[in-house]
Parts: structure tokens; sequence; C-alpha cells
């Protein structure tokens, strides 16, 4: 099973769209003649890993380095950097040259953004005093896809840029990339966008269409019929949960990055100590991809059937499935584990017993368990409860997390603060309704036959997916009261881009006839996860996506592939 | 009939006939050719007049002032301006391909001028260099862009590209010698000099062809050398190139007109001449004859047969095209070329061709004889042939009657043939349409067709507009629907450029009637070009109308207006465009006044705030102090002591904490001067009390493994080391809760397995917590037997049965819970087990049922 995942059954043509990056990359290596040196930022190399194999590149004379503070010991002369347009990595990439130039080593040097060059970086490069010396290109990389029906814009720190550090650059990248969809797909009739970052996404989209204009009329039908732009801060209530669908518990255990976990090569099988190796999870396994999306008490009976037929099957991957085994006994440790701490998660998203709650999250702190589980905790009750009673919060903050965690930790809590994750409590929660009025709890859910997305977290269904469930089904219009207690505007938009065709105002609310294209397809919408979405939020999709009288294909782009873990460190400062 | 006429103006040489039509009476006046110097471009293009000075000017004949002037190819003046240029006498004069007038003087400088006659370079005109102005040009040699000079002293020097005027190439020293001689020919052994073109030469460089003594060399940039040794056919006086590169036409010593291939293994042509003068000028008609004129005759040389003579009773100058010469005259242009093998078919006189009898049907049609059906049953099964040479021939033809004439025969004939592209007629007549429209005398490119599609149509428009034809150059491009966007840009910015006296108001609303007929056009370009013109607020007009924020942000900051470039930029919502304004006005002006312009705009200050932390820490910190954020200051220092602390620099117990200390008290007091700061003032303060602390520790105990860590930890850390007064002082100092006292305590003591000391806290007091985080520390550290010390002295029987679970006293856990009469507790054990339990099971059919080759 390879990383890069099989796309043929999309219902969208993604692999144009992964050929297309994988042509680009190419030719970049192919116009820097003889043997390069390619040196690719890490953040970076896990996107590419999902673009292209490595054999490919070293096929075109490639010799690979991942970007770090050492410099780079090669005897190629020509020195290709493929890095984020980030301030960061740029003084790292001035240091390399000018050690080279200190050493007396004269080569040529390439620095290729992703998704483009950038003014500010080009400027850090200019103060260096190195601008003169390196080519400048692009490698406009905007989005990679994961899955037939998952796109990743691999913006891990989207939502801290925007919320925290007033960067709104992604926000622009995000609505490049699905105007770039768009020049493949046709301009989207319409568009639904929940939340600041989302409401602007669409503003910067109109604007591109107007400047740089999808001309349609030699495109036919556009593919994708609706866009949902969703702020992750419209809903944090969910990430903070722990995800309980197989794939979500083998992130918050073993943290699927860019479609693969790393594991002991001892769980595979294989008798190299200590060794570290990858596997890849995707829905090229026929296995994985019957499972992935189940709740994980489920993947446990399902398995158990299988055991039976999976000999014939699946003899020839004896490996892969001996770790299948081991790690769903790992997971099965691992969620006893858990155990506690959901019932705290469901008292949070009930409101209830917040003292025992507080308890709790203080006993996890003098047991000095990871910041970022108890952050998680912190930022699902501050967000349910519209924050915390003033006395909790400057105790909590001042006397056990600065105290137990370290000083360095301000950073962390003012960024949390300023994003409104982590704050005092000022005004009455509205999560009650909120939670009422899109039954967002259910009890009694059967996790094996389940009928209602909440199935994912046993019993909780995800705002999130609750919205675009409604956004689906009828629009924002009939759900207005509700989503002004969210946080954030909204907006609802029909764009044309057929200047000539009168355009029919009625929704194509009910309308779900009309939509099925003449072959029969269904015809496409776009959720849109601006900070990132967990894997549980996609099961909830996949699993709306595949009901009886669902009138379209769902299909998610994200910044990010997240969980309550990877959303916290973003905030974390990086002073350690 | 008609069609002898047509044939009676031909001549015949060999068996090809040939034709000189008259295409234009020449609108110029008292223009004699032969005082002047001329250069006229190909492609029907503009002619420049010049008097040549080295003849005696007439008293009162002409004007004693020296004019350049333009005339188009009819002899209307285009443009005039006066010659007054020092640096001798003018030597070259040539247009380039781009229809720029090339003018090269005696000491080397290069005047260009546009067919406008504006210099394009008027203050600082390109020269040939410092050798070629001591030596002096003697003669200049033009190709298409290109030139090869020839200096008094025998050197060549060459400038390969006119379109980058950057380098000239020196080429290879002929080696002859500078001898002058008596008639001023320079020196005898340099005779005569053609150049291939570079497109033509194996190194893709100029060669020059120097005819000397009685042989011939070829030099470029590399070196010379003699060509075809022996096969010269004796001392040369002049030579010309053929266009393709491929032949040369000589005219020898003795008065032979001789053409050959380069390497001379083939003579072509070889004909003596009357006289053996040379001619003056020595030209090729398309690739088929060569064209020698003396004073009054002009001869055609062809492969056999005698040649044709034509006289003319005053000067002429021949301009070689691709498919013929033209002949300019004082009074007017005539167009030498071959006869199109479609025309000769249909007008050579007797001539039987379908295509003279489709022609000759016509005719009767139109006179209503029945003569016409029978022409036609004649020639049926070659119809489709005959109808094409009428189109073809229309082609070919200056006079727009006959062109109707031969395009209705086609047309008459394609109504009884099926099988003949539809469409060839009407590209024919679409063809024709914008030739004639471009021959008229007031625009006078006389093109033939075969040139027109040489030069292509963009390109054709290019010239038209050029030469501020833009309605008809946009009436053109819209007619063969091609991309007006061309027309409608130059002509906007030729509009500005002109129109210097309308206010700005009334010349936008001009040009956005115009601007607007083109959907895509970067209103940013004609707005840069305003303001290039002066015009700064025209263009912040025009850029307002740019749709395009990439286009309009940056052209915004050149005309000097950058707070609407700011706000255009952050409506974009492309941070790049805002950092680049940031940039711009960062470097402008004073740091003040950036300062207070990007407050107020807080997506820019975000931006530059967080470019700034990365690289500009102090100005960052100068921006803070300006807008009174103390608290970012204090950040930032706080920030700068993380950064000592890492630098490896400062070993950890070293007197370099002295200076963390003081930026984290700097950072404090900064802090503390705001109320809503409080709980960072707080934090900094005992920040800088712990690691006062720490530093006591590490310096007491020697042991370098305080600093940094956190209070919690380095309570643990001293009791794990066994200083437990240290780890009460800590707690002292910083109030640490007895709880977390406790759980620290407990699991310290865990970690080294001080199973005994761990008792002994146990009992010291009843702990505040109960004992739970004993048990749990036991449970942790795999401790059963401890942790069964402390199990039952747990309150709640609900915490010990899940304690007893975890240790797996599966019994002893069902009681506890029954003991609490919690059935959901009682029933989460059971699922916990039966789960632990299939979990493995499954593991173990698993295990079971793959064989596992190799492995355990």
């Amino acid at each position: 099973m390879a990383q890069i995942p099989n796309l043929d059954n999309s219902p969208l043509n993604l692999k144009s769209i992964r050929e297309q990056s994988q042509r680009e990359l190419l030719n970049i290596l192919k116009n820097i003649r003889g043997k390069k040196c390619l040196v690719i930022d890490p953040k970076l190399g896990g996107s590419l890993s999902l673009v292209i194999q490595t054999s490919l590149l070293k096929e075109h004379g490639v010799e690979l380095w991942h970007l770090s503070a050492e410099s780079i010991q090669t005897e190629c002369t020509k020195v290709v950097y493929l890095v984020h347009a980030r301030h960061s990595l740029m003084r790292i990439i001035c240091s390399h040259i000018s050690s080279d130039i200190t050493k007396g080593l004269v080569r040529e040097y390439y620095v290729y953004f992703v998704p483009r060059r950038t003014v500010s970086c080009e400027k850090v490069l200019e103060q260096e005093k190195v601008h003169h010396l390196v080519t400048i290109g692009e490698y406009p990389l905007y989005m990679v896809p994961l899955e037939e029906d998952v796109l990743s814009f691999e913006l891990d720190l989207s939502a801290k840029e925007c919320e925290v550090d007033g960067d709104t650059t992604s926000l622009w990248h995000i609505a490049k990339a699905i105007h770039k969809l768009e020049f493949s797909f046709g301009v989207i009739p319409h568009v639904r966008a929940k939340g600041k970052a989302s409401v602007r996404v669409a503003d910067i989209l109109n604007r591109m269409q107007t400047e740089e204009a999808v001309n349609s009329s030699d495109m036919g039908l556009p593919e994708i019929n609706t866009l949902i732009l969703l702020d992750r801060e419209v809903d944090m209530v969910t990430p903070m949960c722990s995800q309980l669908t197989y794939e979500g518990l083998l992130d918050e255990f073993l943290r699927i990055n860019n479609g693969a976990v790393e594991l002991e090569a001892s769980i595979m099988g294989l008798q190299q100590e200590g060794k570290k190796i990858k596997v890849p999870l995707n829905s090229s396994d026929k296995l994985f991809k019957e499972t992935r999306d189940l709740n994980f008490e489920v993947v446990v009976q399902v398995l158990r059937q299988k055991a039976t037929s999976m000999k014939q099957d699946y003899t020839e991957m004896t490996t892969t499935y001996h770790a299948f085994g081991e790690i769903i006994m790992l997971l099965t440790c691992q969620r006893l584990g858990l155990v506690k701490t959901t019932k705290y998660e469901k008292y949070g998203a009930n409101l209830v017993y917040y003292c025992r709650c507080f308890e709790y999250i203080e006993e996890l702190i003098h047991k000095q368990e990871p910041l970022a589980k108890i952050l998680r905790l912190l930022i699902l009750f501050s967000v349910t409860n519209s924050g915390l009673p003033k006395k909790h919060f400057d105790y909590l903050r001042q006397r056990e997390l600065l105290h137990s965690y370290g000083f360095e930790h301000l950073e962390t809590l003012i960024n949390l603060e300023k994003s409104g994750l982590l704050k005092k409590q000022e005004s009455k929660s509205n999560w009650l309704t909120i939670k009422r009025a899109l039954q967002l709890v259910i009890e009694d859910t059967d996790t094996a036959n389940p009928n209602d997305i909440s199935y994912v977290f046993s019993g909780y269904a995800p705002l999130s997916i609750r919205l675009v469930q409604h956004a689906v089904r009828s629009g924002w219009r009939p759900m207005e009261e509700i989503l002004k207690l969210l946080p954030g505007p909204h907006s609802e938009t029909k764009r044309s881009g057929f200047s000539s065709s009168p355009s029919s105002d009625t929704l194509q609310v009910a309308s779900t006839t009309i939509d099925k294209d003449a072959d029969g397809r269904r015809s496409l919408v776009l959720v849109v996860f601006i900070g990132g979405v967990t894997f549980a939020e996609i099961s909830a999709i996949r699993y709306l996506s595949a009901q009886e009288g669902m009138a379209y294909d769902l299909i998610i782009g994200t910044t990010k592939m997240v969980n309550g873990h990877s959303l916290v460190e973003t905030y974390m400062g990086n002073l350690v | 009939m008609a069609n002898v006429s047509v044939a009676a103006e031909w001549q015949l040489l060999y068996n090809r006939y040939y034709r000189k039509p008259e295409i234009y009476q020449m609108k110029w006046k008292h223009i004699d050719l032969s005082r002047n110097k001329v250069a006229c471009a190909p492609f029907g293009g503009p002619i420049a007049v010049i008097r040549d000075d080295s003849k005696i000017v007439q008293l009162y004949g002409e004007s004693a002032l020296r004019k350049l002037r333009i005339f188009s190819s009819s002899g209307v003046l285009l443009s005039e301006t006066v010659w007054k240029h020092p640096g001798g006498r003018l030597i070259g004069m040539s247009w380039t391909d781009d229809q720029t007038l090339v003018c090269i003087v005696r000491d080397g400088t290069v005047f260009r001028y546009n067919i406008h006659g504006e210099l394009l370079e008027p203050n600082s005109p390109f020269s040939l260099g410092p050798e070629v102005f001591q030596q002096t040009v003697k003669e200049c040699v033009f190709w298409g862009n290109g030139v090869v000079c020839v200096t008094m002293a025998g050197q060549l020097f060459c400038v390969p590209d006119f379109k980058n005027l950057t380098r000239t190439v020196k080429l290879a020293d002929p080696g002859i010698e500078a001898v002058e001689d008596e008639e001023d020919e320079g020196f005898a052994g340099m005779r005569c000099v053609a150049v291939i073109e570079p497109q033509y030469t194996m190194s893709g460089n100029v060669e020059v062809l120097i005819g000397v003594g009685d042989g011939l060399i070829s030099v470029d940039e590399d070196g010379l050398q003699p060509l075809a040794v022996g096969l010269v056919p004796g001392p040369l006086q002049k030579m010309v190139v053929s266009p393709n590169g491929k032949f040369l036409a000589m005219f020898t010593h003795d008065g032979r007109i001789v053409v050959a291939n380069m390497d001379f293994s083939q003579i072509f042509i070889d004909y003596a001449c009357e006289s053996v003068l040379p001619p003056e000028q020595l030209v090729w008609c398309a690739l088929d004859t060569v064209l020698a004129y003396w004073d009054d005759m002009l001869l055609m040389v062809g492969p056999n047969d005698d040649p044709i003579r034509y006289f003319y009773d005053e000067p002429i100058v021949l301009i070689p095209e691709c498919d013929g010469v033209r002949i300019l005259s004082n009074t007017c242009m005539e167009f030498l070329h071959r006869v199109p093998d479609s025309t000769v078919s249909i007008f050579k006189i007797g001539s039987t061709s379908p295509a003279a009898l489709l022609y000759d049907a016509l005719d009767h049609f139109d006179r209503r004889s029945a003569k016409a059906d029978e022409n036609l049953r004649l020639i049926r099964g070659s119809l489709p042939e005959a109808v094409e040479a009428c189109v073809d021939g229309a082609g070919h033809e200056y006079n727009v009657s006959r062109q109707r004439t031969l395009l209705r025969a086609a047309s008459y004939g394609q109504a009884f043939c099926s099988n003949f592209e539809r469409n060839r007629i009407q590209e024919m007549c679409k063809t024709l349409r914008v030739l004639n429209f471009v021959r008229d005398h007031e625009i006078g490119i006389p093109l033939s067709i075969q040139q027109y599609k040489l030069l292509t149509a963009s390109v054709l428009i290019g010239r038209l507009i050029n030469s501020h034809h833009h309605l008809l150059a946009l009436r053109i491009s819209e007619y063969l629907g091609m991309n007006q966007e061309v027309v409608i840009m130059h002509w906007a910015c030729s509009k500005i450029t002109a129109s210097l006296t309308i206010p700005d108001a009334t010349l936008l609303e001009i040009l956005l009637d115009k601007l607007k007929l083109c959907k895509a056009i970067s209103y940013a370009a004609v707005a840069a070009h305003a303001d290039k013109s002066g015009r700064r607020k025209l263009a912040a007009m025009l850029v307002e109308h740019e749709p395009r924020s990439s286009k309009q942000v940056p052209l915004l900051l050149s005309i000097g207006e950058e707070d609407t470039a700011l706000i255009k930029a952050t409506e974009s919502g492309d941070t790049d465009l805002v950092y680049l304004v940031v940039f711009h006005i960062w470097h402008k002006r004073p740091a003040l006044e950036f300062f207070g312009t990007i407050q107020a705009r807080p997506l820019a200050r975000d931006l530059f705030v967080s470019y700034a932390r990365c690289y500009e820490h102090e100005f960052l910190k100068d921006f803070f102090l300006s807008i009174g954020q103390l608290h970012e200051v204090a950040f930032l220092l706080w920030k700068e002591s993380w950064e000592l602390g890492k630098n490896p620099m400062a070993s950890r117990g070293s007197p370099l904490h002295g200076p963390r200390i003081k930026l984290i008290e700097k950072a404090q007091s900064l802090f503390s001067e705001t109320k809503e700061h409080n709980f960072e003032s707080k934090a900094a303060e005992e920040h800088a009390k712990l690691l006062r602390m720490q530093h006591e520790l590490e310096v007491t105990t020697k042991q370098a493994i305080f600093v940094d860590s956190s209070i919690s930890d380095t309570i643990r850390t001293c009791i794990v080391l066994g200083y437990n007064q240290a780890a009460s002082k800590v707690q002292k100092e910083f109030k640490v809760s007895e709880k977390r006292w406790y759980w620290l305590k407990v699991f310290a003591l865990a970690t080294i397995r001080n199973w005994e000391a761990l008792e002994k806290f146990s009992k010291e007091k009843r702990p505040p917590i109960g004992y739970r985080p004993f048990v749990e520390a036991c449970i942790d550290a795999d401790e059963k037997s401890e942790a069964l010390k402390y199990i039952p002295k747990l309150a709640d029987p609900r915490e010990r049965a899940e304690a007893y679970a975890r240790i797996g006293m599966a019994k002893e856990a069902a009681d506890a819970a029954s003991q609490a009469k919690d059935g959901e507790l009682l029933g989460r054990l059971k699922l916990t087990f039966a789960q632990n339990a299939a979990a493995s099971s499954i593991f173990d059919t698993l295990r079971d049922r793959l064989s596992f080759q190799g492995v355990t």
C-alpha cells in the first residue's frame, strides 16, 4: 500500500490536480540541468510525499535533504531549496549560503517558494545580502489530495496566524486554491460561509473571479454545485473531544501524518529494534476503507467476523495484517485510558457537574499530564461555558498552569486568550440553546447501526457537521437564529460564470432531482474547513454522503487534518 | 479582348513572364532621388530621404537647411526633422525590421529615429565605440536588424541586433592594408563587401564576405578564411547575397554578372555586360533573377536567354522584396515581379487553360451569351483548378476591378462545382479587402499578397498603429477576429502623449470610452504611461478602473499614492501586496510617520509586526513604544531573556543569569504600567524569583539541572535528589497548595522507588487529597503490593473498585463496585475485562490463522 492515495474513484478529477503538481515539480527539476541537491522544508516534505514518490525525484538526479540549521554536506554545485514562504525559513537559507561563502564554496542556489514567492521573504534575502546569489522561482502547490474525497491546503498554522497574529495570508491561499479548482471544474454557483475567515474567503474568491474570471462558457456545467465554508472557530467543541472512530482513535494515539502513521518496527513483525517505520493509511486498502469510519467499538466486532475470511484475501500481505492486529490491541488498551476523559468531555458538552470537571482538570495538572491534554479539556469547558469563571480562570492560569509547566507557557496562554479559546467568562453561555436546537447530544446512540452522525463520538453529533447537514439540505436561511448564536458572521451568495443565463433566483433547495447529472452522477458539495478538520468529522460527512435521499456527493477541503492535540499545539509558543 | 491587354505588358525572360505595374504616382513634389540619400524599408515600408551632402547644394533650388524626411511608399510626407547632428558625414541609413531608421555617421555614432522622425535616444545616442570613433566609418552594410561597419582602417565592427543596442562586436581583422588610393576607394585591397545574415550561417553569427584582390574571404567573429580559392571569377567590383543566404551575385572587373552558390560549385548565371563599369545598384529580384542598374538602364539577368532591358530617364532606387523588386523613381513606384502561374494561365495570349476558359465564360455570361455554358462544359472536369487559379490570380492583382472580375469568375465557377473548399473565396476576399485598404494612397503600404503572408497580419497591425493609423488597425483586427487589446492600448497611450492640452477629466472620459471596448485590457498599463507622460493625476484616475489589484497596487505606489495603495491591497486580501506597500512606505517615510500610517490599518500593522518579530526586534520595540503598547515591549524583552537562555554561550550557573533576570525585571516593570497586565506582571515577577532560586540551587548542589524548569519540576527534582528542605522552601516561596505538594511528593518518591519514605509520608498526617495519589503512583510504578497498602484506605468504594480493576483483581473490583451499588460502574468494568479479552482473542485468532513466514 503506497502512501500516495489511489484517486480513481474520486467524484472529482483530483487525479489531474495531483498529476499537474507532479509535472510542475518535475519541470522545475528538469530545467535545472545536471545533478542537484534538493533541500526541502520538512513540513513540505510531508505534503510532497502525497504527491510524488521520492524514487521519481531521484531519477531526476536529485539528492534529497531536509532543511535544518545545519549546513548541507553535498558534492552538488546546484542547491535547490523548496520551501514554504515563511520568514523563519529564510534565515536558515541565508545562513547556509553565507557559510558556503566563508568556506569558499561556489554553488548555484535556487529558491522555489511554495506556493508563491512573496515580497517579505525576498526582502529578508535582500537584507541578508544573498538575494543576488539566488534564482527565485515558484512551485504553486496550493492543495494536495489526501483521499478520494479530501483535499488539504496544507496550511497548518492557518487558525493561529489569523486569530493571534492577524496574518490572513492563509485566507488568500485558500481562496486561490478554490479558484484554481474553479478553473478546472467551473465556477461554483452557490457559496455559503459561516465564520469571519470563511466570509472573508468567500469575498476574496469573488474578487478573484472579477479580477481573473474563469471563463465558464467553454466549460459546460460546473461540477461543484455548492461551496460550504466553515471556520474552525465556529465549532471548537468537536476537535477538543476525543474521536471515537477507528481512524480518529488512530490519530489520537498514533498521530496520522499525511496519510501515514509511524510505528515501532516490532509491531510490524519486523525484527529491527527501536526503528520506526511508516505505515500508510488510506482507502486503497480495502479493509481500512471499510473500517476507518466505524465507531471503534464496532470495529472490534467487524474484525472478528472478518478474521475468518481474511486468509484467502490477504495472504500475501501478512505483515500488514499482523500490524493491523497489533494496532487494534494497542488502541484497545489506550481506549480504556480514554474512558475517564471522555466521561468528563461529556460532562462538558452537557454543561453538568462543572465542579467535578474542574477538580478533574486540577488533578491532571497536579499529576503533570501533558499540557496539550489539559488545554484541550480547558478549551472545551471554556467554549461551552463561554469562558471560565474569573476565580477559576485566574487561579488555573497563574497558580497551576504556569507553576506546573513553566513560565514559557505564558505566551501559550496569551495566544489562547487572544483567540478566544481560553478566556474569562463574561456573558452567559448559549451552548445549551445551540445543543438543543441542533440536537447535538443524543442518548442511546446505536454505534453499530448508526442512524445519525452522532455515532462518531458515541452520542455527540459534531456541531460542524450538523451545520453542514443543514446547509446542504436547506441553506442558511431557516437557521439564521442559531447561526447568530455562533461566533462570526455568515453569508450566502449566488455566483455565476455565465453572464448570459438569467440567474434563477430560487435556491436549489428542494430540487434534489434536478441536481443529478445526466450520467447519473450526483452533483458535488465542497465543504471547506478553515482551521482544520478531524477524522471523526470526515467520517460523519461520509456517513451523510452515503445516506439515501442525499442529493449530493460531499467532498472535503481543509487547511490541514487536525485533532485536539495538534490544534492546541499550534497555539503553543515557540520558546521551548 | 481585355485579356490581351493584360498580357501585353509582360516581358518574357526565357520561359518566364515578368511585369512591373505602377502602384503609385508619388505624392511628393520636387524630390530628386539623385541628389539625396534614400533608405526604403521592405514590405512596403516608409522611405527616408535626406540630402546627400557629398553633392553640391543648388542655390535657390533647395533649402540650405538639411532635413530628414520620411515618406510613405506612396510619397505622402509622414514626418520631417532637421538634421544637425555632429559626427561628420552620414555614411549609412537603413530601416530595421521594426521600422526604426538607423543612421550611422562618420564617427560611429548611431542615431535612431522612429517613423515620426523622433530620435529614440535623444540625449545619449549609441556609439559604435572608441575604436570606430578613431578609425571613422567608411561603409555600412545592413541586414534585417543588424549592421556591419567597415572603418577607414579596414576593420569590421558589427551590431548584431538593434533591438538590444548593448554591444558592438569587433570581427576578426581581415588583414588588408589600408592603402589610400587616388580614387578615394579607401584602400585598394578591399573591393566590395557583402554580409550573410546570422540566420543563414552555421555559427549563428554574421559572416562578412569581402572581395580582396582577385579572391574572396569570409570574416566572422572568430577568424577569417578564404572562400572557394581559384574558383572566384577574378577581382569583384560588386556583390550581393541572395535573400535566402545561399547564392551570391557578383559583378566582376571584366563586366560579367556571375551568380553562384556559396562554394562556387555551381555557376547559375554568367552574363557578359556591355560595360565594365560596375552598376550603381545590384539586387536580387526574389530568387530568380538579378537586377543591375546603371545610369539609365536597368538590366534583368536570368539563368538562360537574353536579359531584359528597361530604360529610365530619371534616377531610380531598387527596393528588394521577398517576391520581387519595387522600383522607386522621382515620380512613381513600380513593382517588378514574376507573373504568377495562375495569372499566366488565365491571361496568356491564346491560353486555353481551364482558368482562362472560366474567365472567358464569365465574360460571356455577363454579355448573356450562351457561349458561357459551352465554356463551362469544356472544363467541367477541371473546374476546381480553374476556380482556384482565378482566386489565386485575384490575390496577386493590384488593380481592384481586375480582382473583382477574377473573384466573380471564381464564384461563378464555384457555383458549378460541388467539391471546392467553400471558404477559400471568402478568405481571399477578406485578405484582399485588408490589402486594398493598406495599399490606399493615404496609408501607402503596397504589400503584395505574398509579402502580407510573410509579414503576418499582427505585424501589419503593429505597423499601422506605429504610424498612428489606429482606426484602420482596429477595424482590421476586428475584421480578422484578432485581439484588439494591442490596438486600443497603443491608441490610449498615443492619445495621452498627444493630448497635453486636454484636461484630465475630459481625457479620462475619452479614454474610458474606448478602453471599455476591450474586456481584459490593462488599465494599469495605460495609467503607467500616463504617469510617465507626467500626468500623475490622470494616472491615478485610470488606475482606479483596473480590476486586478496585483497590477493596480504597484502602480499606485509608483505614482506616489501610497495610502490608496494600502487600502486597495488590504481590500484584495492578498497579503503579499500589503507587504509590498508596507515595505515601500517603510523605506520612504520617516519611522514615526510610518508607524502612524500602519497603526491605522490593522492588517498592515499585524503583518509588519509579524515580519519584524523575526527580523527587526529593535525597530519593533520602537514601534510599540511609539503607539504606547508597553506590554508588547515587555513581551519582546521577556522573549529576549529566553533567547539569552538558549544561547549555548550562557552555560548554566554562569553569571549570564544576571542579564537574563534583569531583562525579565525590566519586562515586569513595563507590564505593571497597565492594570490589564496584572497577570503578565505577576508571572514575570515570579519568573525572576524562580530563576534566582534555581540559580542558587545550582550553586549549592553543583548540579546544573534546575534553571528553566517549572516550579513543580523544581520541587520534584529537589525531592528526588533528597533536598527536602529546599523543596519545602520553594513550596512556601511560591505558596504551592497542599494538594499539589502531595501529588508532587508522592510521585517523586515513587520515581526513586523510595517506598519506605512514601509510607512515612502517608502517615505524616491524613493526606488532604486522600490516598488516591499513593495508589496511582504505586500502580504506575507497577508495584502491586505497595498499591495494596493504600487501596483499602480509599474512601470511595467506586475508586476502590477501579483501582482493583487496574491491577487486574477482578473479584475485588467487583466486590467494591457492588458495595458502591453502582450498576453502571459494574457494567463498565465487565466490559473493560471483556473487551480486553476480545481484543486479545482477535489477535490470537489472527496469529493462528495467518502463517508468518520468518516472523515469530
